[in-house]
Formats: C-alpha cells, sequence, structure tokens
C-alpha cells in the first residue's frame, strides 16, 4: 500500500470507531464511496453520499450505495431537522465555498456532524511554505499550482476558532501526527498532520 | 420520443442485425386477457390485448425479467430487428442487447406497447365488441396506472415473479416509479430517466396545443374517423411541435442552423419551405401520421397530464412511502421538458421517505431525448445498477 493510499484509510478507520451501528449516515463530498461503503460493511449503516461528478456517482452506484449528484447545500436544504444521524465531511470542508452555511445546515439534518481535514498548520506545512515560498507540496498536497483547484485550507485553530465563535459544541477530537496515525494530543495545531471533530448544535 | 437518434451498429459487411451486441431478429406477439378490465376511472372493458416482445430467456428462479416502458410516442418494439431490410432497429436498441448495458445474456427483457396505445395494443382505435367499430372517444380514459396494472397481468402470465428491474425514460419513467409504488414486492430495482411527479405547467401546456391541432381538425370529428383517414394534419402538427420539446436549441442549430433547402427560392418573399429545419420537421409531422392514432395520442398525453404522485398519494413521500426498490433516477442538463430539477426532486423525495434512492445527472444538450443518447457513461452507470451485486467486492482489512 502507498503511503497515500495508507493515509486514506486512516480517516475510515476512527469514523469507523465513532459511527454507531446501524444508522443513518450521509457523507458529503463522497468521492467513489470508498468510507461509506466500508461504513456499511463494518456498521451497516444505511449511507446516502453526495457528490459533484458523474463518474464518482456511477462507482457509488456500482458498489451498491445510494449516492447523489449535485450540489451539497441545495442537497441538505432538502431534508427535514436530524433526519441523518451523522453527517460525515471528511477532507471535503477545505473546498467548500461557503463553509459555514454548509457546517449550519450539516448540524440541522444530521444529530453529529463529523469534520476531518488536513491541518495547514502542521509544522512541516509551515515549514516547506517558509522555506520554499511557494505553494505547498508534499505527499499530501500534490499538485503544482497550476495544475490545482482553488481551496481553502484549514488549520486546527482555524478550526477551533471557528466552532468557538459559532458557538458549535465539540464532543469529540482525534489529533493524528504526520503519518496520520499516531495520536498527538500535545499542541495540534503545529503537531497534528490531520485531524477529526464530532460537531454537535 | 423522437426518431432519429439511431444509428445502425455494425461494419457494412456484417448484416446489422447479426452486429456483435444486437439481439437479431425478433417477432412481436399479442397477450390476450379476456376476463373484464376495470380502469382507474371506473370504466371497464372486457378485456384487452398488449403487443409485446421479450429478449434473453427467463431463469428458472423467474427473477431476472426486466421491463422496458416506452414514451409517449414509442412501443414494444424496443430491440432487435423485424426484418433484415428495417430501416431501423428498436428504438433502445443501442441500450439492449447480449453484452449491452441492460445485457440480455444475464436479463429477460420484456417490453409492451401500453393499454390505450395504437401498435398492436388494445386502444381507442381498437374494435369495440359492443358496437363492432372502433372505440374512439368511447374507449376509457387511461392513466399511467392502468399502464402498470395491465403490464403486470403480461408479467404474471410470461411466468415473471420477480422483477429485477423496470426501466424507463420520460412517461416510460413514470411507469416505472408507479411500478414500484403499486408492486413493492415485485420490484427490485427502478431505473427512470427525464421523468417526472408530475408534468409541469409548461409542459400540460405543450399537451394541449397538441391535442387541440388534432381536436380543431375537421377530420377528427369527435374521434370518429376510419383507419386510413382521421385528422392527418392535426396529428402531424401535434408531432412537429411536440418533437421540438423533445430536443434542444443547441442540437437542432448545430443539426440544421439557418440552412436552406437546396431547392428554395432565391427570394425569401415566399412562404414556401425555405429551411432545412422546416422540412425536416414536415418529415417528422408526415411519418408518424403514418404509425400514430390521433385518439391515442389524445388519450396518452391526457395520462400524461394527469400523472401527479404527489396529489394522488398526499404528498411525494407518502407516495413513495410503499417502496422496497433501489432507485436510481437519471436526468439529463439541456432536457427542458422534463429537467433535472423535477428528477432530482424524485430521487430527494424517496431519500426523505427513507429508501435507497441515488441521482445522476449527463451533461448533454440534445434535449429530453438525452436518455435515448450513444453515452458509455450512461451505459456504465446503467449496466452498474442492474448488475452492481456481481461486479464488485473490495477489501477493507486494514
Amino acid at each position: 500500500m502507498n503511503p497515500l493510499v495508507a493515509k486514506r484509510t486512516v480517516d475510515m478507520e476512527i469514523i469507523g470507531d465513532w459511527v454507531e451501528p446501524n444508522t443513518r449516515v450521509l457523507d458529503l463530498g463522497c468521492g467513489e464511496g470508498a468510507l461509506l461503503d466500508y461504513l456499511v460493511q463494518q456498521k451497516k449503516i444505511s449511507a446516502v453520499g453526495v457528490d459533484l461528478d458523474f463518474n464518482k456517482i456511477t462507482t457509488c452506484v456500482r458498489r451498491g450505495l445510494a449516492a447523489y449528484q449535485g450540489d451539497l447545500t441545495q442537497f441538505l436544504r432538502a431534508f427535514p431537522d436530524r433526519h441523518f444521524d451523522r453527517v460525515i465531511c471528511s477532507r471535503t470542508v477545505h473546498e467548500l465555498s461557503h463553509p459555514t452555511e454548509v457546517i449550519f445546515e450539516a448540524l440541522r439534518v444530521g444529530r453529529t456532524l463529523t469534520v476531518g481535514f488536513v491541518n495547514h498548520g502542521f509544522w512541516k506545512n509551515r515549514l516547506n511554505a517558509l522555506l520554499q515560498g511557494r505553494k505547498i507540496r508534499n505527499e499530501v498536497y500534490t499538485t503544482e499550482w497550476f495544475d490545482s483547484r482553488p481551496a481553502n485550507p484549514v488549520s486546527v485553530a482555524d478550526f477551533e476558532n471557528f466552532c468557538a465563535t459559532k458557538g458549535i459544541r465539540i464532543a469529540r477530537r482525534a489529533h493524528l501526527a504526520g503519518d496520520w496515525h499516531t495520536p498527538r494530543r500535545t499542541l495540534p495545531n503545529l503537531l497534528a498532520g490531520f485531524s477529526l471533530y464530532d460537531l454537535a448544535r | 420520443m423522437t426518431d432519429d437518434l439511431q444509428v445502425a451498429a455494425g461494419p457494412d459487411s456484417t448484416p446489422r442485425h447479426l452486429a456483435p451486441g444486437d439481439v437479431g431478429l425478433v417477432a412481436p406477439r399479442d397477450f390476450v386477457w379476456s376476463q373484464p378490465f376495470t380502469f382507474k376511472s371506473g370504466q371497464k372493458i372486457s378485456g384487452f390485448t398488449l403487443r409485446y416482445e421479450t429478449y434473453g430467456r427467463l431463469n428458472a428462479t423467474r427473477d431476472n425479467a426486466i421491463l422496458i416502458c416506452h414514451a409517449l410516442s414509442g412501443d414494444h418494439h424496443c430491440a432487435g430487428w423485424h426484418s433484415p431490410d428495417d430501416k431501423k432497429p428498436g428504438w433502445w436498441n443501442n441500450l439492449i442487447g447480449p453484452g449491452k448495458a441492460v445485457d440480455t445474456n444475464r436479463f429477460f427483457i420484456v417490453c409492451a406497447n401500453v393499454l390505450g396505445g395504437c401498435q398492436g395494443s388494445t386502444g381507442p382505435s381498437s374494435l369495440n365488441p359492443a358496437t363492432g367499430t372502433p372505440y374512439g372517444i368511447l374507449f376509457p380514459f387511461v392513466t399511467i396506472r392502468d399502464m402498470v396494472r395491465s403490464q403486470k397481468l403480461l408479467l404474471d402470465h410470461l411466468g415473471v415473479a420477480e422483477l429485477h428491474g423496470v426501466i424507463g425514460g420520460s412517461m416510460g419513467g413514470m411507469t416505472a416509479l408507479l411500478f414500484a409504488i403499486e408492486f413493492p414486492h415485485f420490484t427490485h430495482r427502478v431505473l427512470a430517466m427525464a421523468t417526472t411527479g408530475r408534468e409541469s405547467t409548461q409542459a400540460i401546456a405543450f399537451n394541449e396545443v397538441g391535442r387541440q391541432a388534432i381536436m380543431q381538425d375537421p377530420a377528427w370529428n369527435r374521434g370518429d374517423y376510419s383507419r386510413d383517414g382521421g385528422p392527418r394534419v392535426g396529428l402531424a402538427i401535434a408531432r412537429m411541435m411536440a418533437h421540438i420539446t423533445y430536443v434542444s436549441d443547441a442540437s437542432m442549430d448545430r443539426k440544421f442552423g439557418r440552412k436552406k433547402k437546396d431547392n428554395a427560392a432565391g427570394d425569401a418573399y415566399t412562404l414556401d419551405m425555405q429551411f432545412e429545419v422546416e422540412s425536416y420537421l414536415r418529415h417528422q409531422g408526415q411519418s408518424f401520421i403514418n404509425r400514430f392514432d390521433a385518439n391515442s395520442y389524445l388519450y396518452i398525453t391526457r395520462a400524461l397530464d394527469q400523472f401527479d404522485l404527489a396529489q394522488a398519494y398526499g404528498s411525494l413521500e407518502a407516495a413513495f412511502a410503499p417502496v422496497e426498490a433501489d432507485t436510481l433516477v437519471v436526468g439529463f442538463t439541456s432536457d427542458w421538458l422534463f429537467p433535472p430539477e423535477q428528477n432530482r426532486a424524485l430521487a430527494l423525495a424517496l431519500l426523505r421517505a427513507g429508501k435507497r434512492a441515488s441521482y445522476a445527472e449527463l451533461s448533454t444538450d440534445l434535449g429530453h431525448d438525452s436518455f435515448l443518447l450513444e453515452s458509455e457513461q450512461l451505459y456504465t452507470l446503467v449496466r452498474g445498477f442492474l448488475e452492481r451485486d456481481q461486479l464488485y467486492t473490495f477489501d477493507y482489512a486494514i
């Protein structure tokens, strides 16, 4: 397994621990449905994914997952309060054009919202930016500036500040070191490579 | 549905019906139901005939059947060829065949002309046994539900124990959805494309113009006309207008632009045919009157307009409450007759009702008829939805 693929499975493990069996789970930005497929197999959840890409939806359908092609916010608006037990937004927040709106809508339609993101404040990212003076590039940020989509990177400190400012309760945190495996409890904004949060209203 | 999205497959040397992936020569059959049938309207007929075709074989457990549901002007001939000299194969020949997205090596395909139709199934042009003359407008009003119930009788007759899937575009999508509502245990998968839970005001308006074109034609004669007569002008105009709603501005522009007919008069100060698009639409109208009955057109467009799941069941969610099938809804970006929004609404309502539903949207510029598109992306999606159990086993051992 190459390092990046190994990293992809990390949030699966942790989210898999957090997800209760037989619950209704929505994955925002589900991609090809790897996480949902895993959760269906491990936790017998009832799963729905949302993504923008036709071919990714096709892969989800081939995997037997329910998947919806379309805009996240419009999708969320179509559901009543607390329709889902858990909404997952892993490795998607940095691509949202209106993160506050999506997060609040997700907290409305879900009892719990799981957010996972690459910590932009991780020391290697800081060092990389400082030394190169260019767009950060490493095994996580793999693309040159000119091959990248617009992104809105977020750090642990940004996210903690967001939750405090908006009055969002953080029920659970998991910070992982640069290997995305070893738990890292101290100085997460500097030392965590990947962080996961469970949020509630 | 337009007539001209089909392209015959196969290299020039191979007869088209023998091309790989083609179901080949097929023949329609008639299912005769000789007991009284009560329509949703309460009106009755003493029996009916459905003309249908099947491809592939029903398996021993009788659970590999897929029902194909046709659109307003479609019929039971959805794949293969009736004779080697046919100009065109069945209307969904690109999708259905051995090894194709709807694989006849794997599935038993059934497609019937709808009740109320005019391609061999009982409808307004059939003889009323009570009078010995065509029913005309004495034929009971037909609803999508009547189409569903009559086709269920056909499937029972064929020995189908349960449907692996039901597939349809446009009106066929409505039929497919209603199958899952009316017969939830029987229907395992629904694939509905370019469809709606109820037509928009605009779609009803277009249908009304078509109906008025027919009914204002003196030859309509309140539905009482001979087989080779009738409101041919009205029906042709109805078809010309409807055809425009099945395509798009972009696709018509690409096909015809403002090209003039070769024999168009030099100056434009004439009402004679000038543009190629005029000639094309006239041809569409003329070829339609040779194969379609005007009264059937009135009846089936009425059935389309009346279809309203939300109204019939209280809400879309209530309509979908009994559904046990997995549903895949496919919308097409350029479809302005049954636009993506209306397709999305179906998938969202199914999900709100706690059902397993997916929605995919294909970017095309061909308009409503995009569901007939030759598209590898669409084929992969359709095949994936129908065959997924066998396709993938993922290993998530970490």
